[in-house]
């Protein structure tokens, strides 16, 4: 048990320690490629580009709405049940939620069609993870506290518990395609190649003891519980047969699940870009509009059923003859039965988390001829409707993504600022859930065809990073060419 | 002038964001953690008629039970076991006065404690006994080591009288209430 407790707490705190999914940063940032997989409508200026496969695109993000790391582990000589006491079971409800995301490129391509020079075309792969667990706030107070003393009465959600998590590879196609100088769409087909998934969101019962007709406690318990594995049990035997290979035959599965071998899926993204006038445009995108079929090593685990239980009963004279000694092992298995814990391998579908993005941008302070002058292909270039043409962008942008207890929304403002042809620099101010301080910062360098770009939110955080409720960091090389090199 | 501020302006943020700290963490507090929940159940319920404990005759045994019973003597349970308190209640509407007794007995049938009650005829109270386990009361480890518990009614009056109430009878109902060191 103490292992297990150690575990199931190293692994929340550690999974949002390392990753989470707004990328409100790299969002419309125009000049770094990677912002076409956030709006596949964005205005695109070059002429091709070849993402550092591996290094063009790393996003790792975490959050916490409630608890951090540093409320529970800094060195403070604070006893640590008080603190878990005081800044979890006191405070953090069940809509508080650990969340974290990782995203690795493995290739990203983009090229100009040569006969339709408005249409920009990407493909490539990228492997994400996304995990979110729900605070089960009931369920963790039946362990602290128990079902007696003051919890008499009280009824314990079992529908608290609500966890999701996935790694995925995905393969996608995208075409942009510029149709007046006021209007850019773009779409992007997406095959997801499912390494595992698991989710246990559909929960429902409670647990309550209150006083019994008879006997001084009724115990009443009420469970539809279910948790969704794929490709979970895969890994979890070559794991537990420890067979001196288990190396290469993680490596093996992960490989094949990669490629196809695995769950699989579909799904598309769309967005647009409206030029309202030469210095004001609006955006919008929506991604990840798609579902797995998890067919593969599916192992589904359930708890239903109704019971109730004052204890071993015995009425007389009705149960006068009933000379049974094992009232309590019939007891014991009556629940058992009343409550049956099933395992079956019935193929799901899951939804990937939707998330949608939604922005209106002003350019300021003209600033000469654009980065892009040279690109040749007289796509989003020219007079006061390229944006590029200005030094300065200020507006704002709405981010939201359907997670499993609803939707989660962002609002942030941003400022963006050209210095010369090889510098861009963008600041953001993000209101969430986890956040009210969010600061984020981006750089885009331009030195000649390479790209580079790094962006990290909530910088303000920084000083203390394990006490931050929020943080991402994503970094990425590509070249790009807006001319015939 | 204005160029040159933002270039210092941003120079000096990633500059902060390149030298991000952290507090020192002592992840091995968890090891600290105490989880201590206290666990409620009903244990047992008797109940008998009047028209029953006659049948039996004066003075006679009216139920005799063994029953099993390895709640505590689980290892898992018996490990985690910190302290805690069984309570009885019993209540006798009848016209008898009633003797109520409950062995503990171990594995090999044995007695290791007796919890004996003997309520009047048709009392105005309900009776309660609360018995605790662990530091400053009886040991744990006679929970511990309990398999099996006899019952055992005993009629103390006659064989024929009978209570003016609607419904007479003599319950007996138990609960624990129980602090477990989970973690």
């Amino acid at each position: 048990m103490r292992g297990f407790l150690k575990t199931i707490l190293i692994a929340v705190f550690g999974i949002s320690s390392i990753h989470a999914q707004n990328r409100q940063l790299l969002y419309d940032f125009n000049e770094i490629p990677q912002a076409l997989m956030l709006n596949p409508g964005m205005k695109t200026s070059q002429r091709w580009h070849v993402g550092v496969p591996v290094l063009s695109g790393l996003f790792f993000q975490a959050s916490t709405s409630g608890v951090t790391v540093n409320d529970l582990f800094a060195n403070d000589g604070v006893d640590f049940t008080t603190k878990v006491q005081e800044r979890v079971l006191d405070v953090m409800t069940r809509r508080d939620d650990f969340g974290s995301t990782s995203q690795i490129d493995g290739f990203n391509i983009g090229f100009r069609g040569k006969n339709r020079p408005d249409d920009y075309y990407s493909f490539g792969m990228y492997g994400e993870m996304d995990i979110i667990s729900y605070w089960p706030k009931d369920l963790a107070l039946l362990a602290f506290e128990g079902n007696g003393g003051n919890n008499i009465g009280r009824s314990f959600d079992l529908g608290d518990l609500s966890l999701r998590g996935e790694m995925v590879n995905v393969f996608h196609f995208g075409i942009n395609r510029k149709v007046s100088n006021t209007l850019t769409i773009g779409a992007r087909a997406k095959l997801y190649s499912s390494i595992f998934q698991f989710q246990s969101i559909k929960n429902s019962g409670s647990f309550r003891t209150v006083e019994g007709q008879n006997n001084m406690y009724n115990s009443i318990i009420v469970a539809d519980m279910q948790l969704q594995t794929s490709g979970v049990k895969g890994f979890y035997d070559i794991i537990d047969a420890d067979t001196g290979t288990t190396r290469k035959d993680l490596t093996s599965l992960f490989t094949e699940r990669v490629l196809l071998g695995g769950s699989l899926g579909l799904g598309f993204d769309a967005g647009f870009t409206h030029q309202l006038n030469p210095q004001t445009s609006i955006t919008g995108s929506i991604l990840d509009v798609g579902f797995i079929y998890n067919s593969n090593d599916v192992w589904n685990y359930t708890f239903e059923g109704a019971t109730s239980t004052e204890g071993i009963t015995v009425f007389l004279p009705e149960d006068i003859d009933n000379v049974n000694n094992d009232l309590w092992q019939d007891l014991v298995d009556e629940i058992d039965e009343a409550l049956p814990h099933g395992e079956n391998q019935s193929g799901y579908i899951s939804l990937r988390p939707v998330k949608a993005y939604g922005s209106i941008r002003y350019d300021f302070g003209e600033g000469g001829r654009s980065w892009s002058e040279n690109c040749g292909c007289a796509i989003n270039t020219g007079g006061g409707s390229n944006s590029d043409f200005y030094r300065n962008s200020v507006g704002g942008q709405l981010y939201m993504i359907k997670r499993p207890r609803g939707i989660q929304a962002a609002l942030t403002g941003f400022y963006q600022k050209r210095l010369g042809r090889t510098l861009s620099l963008k600041t953001t101010y993000t209101v969430d859930k986890y956040s009210f301080t969010n600061i984020g910062l981006g750089l885009n360098l331009q030195a000649g065809p390479v790209n580079f770009y790094v962006l990290g939110d909530n910088v303000l955080s920084y000083g203390n990073i394990a006490d931050s409720h929020y943080a991402s960091l994503q970094f990425g090389f590509n070249i790009i060419s807006w001319n015939n090199n | 002038m204005k160029k040159l501020f933002f270039q210092v302006l941003f120079a000096s943020i990633f500059i902060l964001m390149l030298s991000s700290c952290t507090e020192e963490q002592d992840f091995s507090q968890i090891d600290d953690l105490s989880v201590t929940p206290t666990l409620a159940s009903g244990i047992f319920y008797l109940e008998s008629d009047e028209e029953t404990i006659n049948s039996a005759g004066g003075f006679g045994t009216f139920y005799a039970q063994t029953v099993n019973f390895d709640a505590f003597n689980e290892a898992y349970v018996a490990e985690r076991l910190l302290e805690g308190v069984i309570i009885y209640e019993i209540e006798n509407t009848t016209s008898k006065r009633a003797d109520i007794s409950i062995d503990f007995l171990d594995e090999s049938g044995t007695p290791i404690y007796q919890e004996t009650f003997t309520v009047e005829a048709n009392p105005t109270e309900t009776f309660t006994r609360e018995v605790t386990y662990g530091p400053g009361g009886l040991s744990l480890s006679i929970l511990t080591n309990t398999s099996s518990f006899r019952v055992t009614g005993r009629n103390l009056g006659d064989a024929t009288s009978t209570s003016t109430h609607p419904e007479p009878k003599i319950s007996l109902s138990s609960a624990a209430e129980f602090i477990f060191r989970l973690k």
